[in-house]
């Protein structure tokens, strides 16, 4: 009875390991070793290299100076994400007319592709005919056009605007779904013993949005680290690299340089670093009951 | 607020309370409708470009509202190799949202049900593979994708986008399941199903909104993928649509009313799948409890 119920089990989680092993373990597990070796672009030859590849790497500028870009880029993006989204959620959580609708446009940056965003961005933000820049003049809150994704100053603000429009969207699904499962019975009680609408966000919402914000913080914090399309399309790393950030950073180093060793260090050590802060966050800021597990 | 007694706070106070309510919700409905603008306009402008005539395009200001509505962008696009591009498109959603639609609801489901140790941590190692940039899982598969020889291909492509979207799905329908009693599957086992039948007969309707959710945000990130087919495709004729995009910019200028065209093609379809499936989109999240 119980080795057939194994039998089952493991029929059923076999096609998803398999599929997670080829694309996701092994992919990883081959960049790691690569780490290791002189890898050429153009023959698969490998020649070890010991810890020459992480040498190279940690010794260069560049790389620290790309880290503290995706860093920036990372934490900007993170608290814009978080606050708007979760401010959309609680908006969206309550009575109002059309409902089905609004939610419906709300969730129109979910299905929105990188490339089209990014493409519609350096439209709209076009130094010569971009109609922020003209909107923006005829109101008088700027005088004269800006390159808003080639001025060095504003470049990885404009980028983290950016992507903040499609990827906000992502904590207010969660955010929005945890909302939803807060009994409104608590909310009335407390309304009917005189708690205040400041009173019930900071008594009730909040901590019931512990876990999930938690957990999103997480993910969007690494998501955005490795972030690579949209600034690839936005920005390709520039105006002077103010916006190459680790990923670009790791990308040229493998398809411009055609160094794939050292792109393989860059990486190991971008995912070295993430696991360190992902396990420090957990240790620190884990919520009691964040993975539940029967 | 709206008053200019002495004391604000006070005269607020002093309002009944179904008043207050009344003035939060508007002062709520403001703000909400302002970032309903601040999502809407970026769409509407890129379909509102896509109208212009390429004359009307470049001469300052544009009206808000075009003026010469022309469908001459639209006739031109056409004419490249764009519905190859699209249906391309088409293909590889399906099959990454097919692909990871059914390997995360049967993974999901295992998982669930299966008493390892060390589940908790499995589950990490779940997200931690998220924490490799998704760049760099992209070389070792260029490499070994062409050597066995599945490079260039769609087939190709599907499997390994199915990298971007698998280890959140699957954690997803693995906390689904969770949520779906396991003694109604052994009240099925009890009347004499055999394991499969309660599996397919009780558990995975049960489980419906959770892998609808799991096909939308998987179809989301392959219907709008770009970074690994740019490695993994290199002849034209089997590029997706957001690669194709990139065929409007030319060495000294860019073809930004082809652009927008093409990227109305790309977006506006989806609008209504969004429109009818949202509250699954909700639903599935919820029963995560994450």
């Amino acid at each position: 009875m119980l080795s057939k119920r194994w039998v089952f089990v493991a029929l059923t989680v076999v096609p998803a390991l398999a599929v997670f092993g080829f694309v996701n373990m092994f992919p990883m597990l081959w960049a790691l070793a690569a780490s290791f070796f002189e890898v050429g672009a153009f023959q698969p030859s490998w020649t070890w290299a010991g810890i020459e590849n992480f040498e190279t790497v940690l010794a260069n500028s560049d790389f620290w100076a790309s880290i503290r870009r995706s860093v920036i880029f990372a934490a900007g993006s993170v608290v814009l994400q978080v606050t708007t989204g979760t401010a959309l959620a609680i908006l969206l959580d309550r009575k109002f007319s059309f409902k089905r609708v609004i939610r419906a446009i709300a969730l129109v940056p979910y299905i929105v592709p990188t490339a089209v965003l990014s493409f519609v961005a350096l439209w709209m933000g076009n130094a010569r005919y971009g109609i922020i820049n003209q909107l923006l003049v005829e109101v008088g809150l700027i005088s004269e056009f800006i390159a808003w994704y080639g001025t060095t100053d504003l470049a990885m603000l404009s980028v983290i605007v950016t992507s903040s429009w499609k990827f906000t969207i992502f904590v207010t699904i969660i955010v929005l779904a945890r909302l939803q499962s807060i009994p409104a019975s608590i909310y009335e009680a407390a309304t009917v013993s005189g708690a205040s609408r400041w009173d019930r966000f900071k008594d009730i919402t909040l901590p019931n949005l512990k876990g999930v914000l938690f957990i999103v913080v997480l993910l969007r914090g690494v998501w955005m680290f490795n972030k690579f399309d949209i600034i690839f399309i936005l920005t390709n790393g520039g105006p002077i690299n103010t916006t190459t950030t680790a990923s670009i950073y790791a990308y040229r180093t493998a398809f411009s340089d055609f160094n794939l060793g050292e792109a393989a260090a860059v990486s190991t050590l971008l995912f070295v670093l993430l696991v360190g802060a992902a396990i420090v966050y957990f240790y620190f800021f884990e919520p009691s009951q964040e993975v539940r597990v029967e | 607020m709206s008053s200019d007694a002495a004391t604000p706070m006070e005269f607020w106070y002093r309002l009944p309370y179904s008043q207050r309510e009344k003035y939060y919700n508007w002062a709520l409905n403001l703000v909400l409708s302002i970032g309903l603008v601040l999502i809407l306009f970026p769409i509407y402008w890129m379909v509102a470009t896509s109208l212009m005539s390429p004359e009307g395009l470049f001469s300052l200001p544009n009206p808000l509202v075009p003026t010469d509505v022309t469908l001459e962008t639209y006739r031109s696009v056409l004419e490249t190799d764009v519905l190859l591009w699209y249906r391309n498109t088409i293909f590889l959603a399906a099959g990454v949202v097919g692909l990871t639609t059914v390997a995360a609801t049967l993974g999901g489901y295992g998982l669930a049900r299966l008493d390892i140790p060390f589940k908790k941590t499995f589950a990490r190692v779940i997200l931690f593979g998220y924490m490799f940039p998704p760049i760099l899982l992209s070389i070792p598969m260029f490499i070994f994708w062409r050597q066995i020889g599945i490079i260039n291909s769609l087939p190709g492509v599907i499997i390994a986008q199915t990298a971007t979207t698998l280890p959140f799905s699957l954690w997803l329908m693995w906390q689904f399941f969770q949520t779906v009693p396991y003694s109604y599957e052994e009240s099925a086992r009890v009347i004499g199903c055999s394991r499969f039948q309660a599996f397919y007969e009780i558990a995975l309707p049960l489980a419906k909104p959770g892998m609808i959710a799991v096909a939308i945000f998987s179809f989301a990130i392959a219907w709008g993928a770009y970074t690994i087919p740019t490695v993994l495709l290199t002849s034209n004729s089997k590029w997706v649509l957001t690669l194709g995009l990139y065929s409007f910019t030319q060495q000294e200028s860019v073809l930004w009313g082809q652009i927008m065209a093409a990227s109305t093609m790309l977006v506006l379809p989806t609008f209504a799948f969004v429109y009818y499936l949202q509250k699954y989109i909700l639903r599935g999240f919820r029963a995560t409890r994450i």
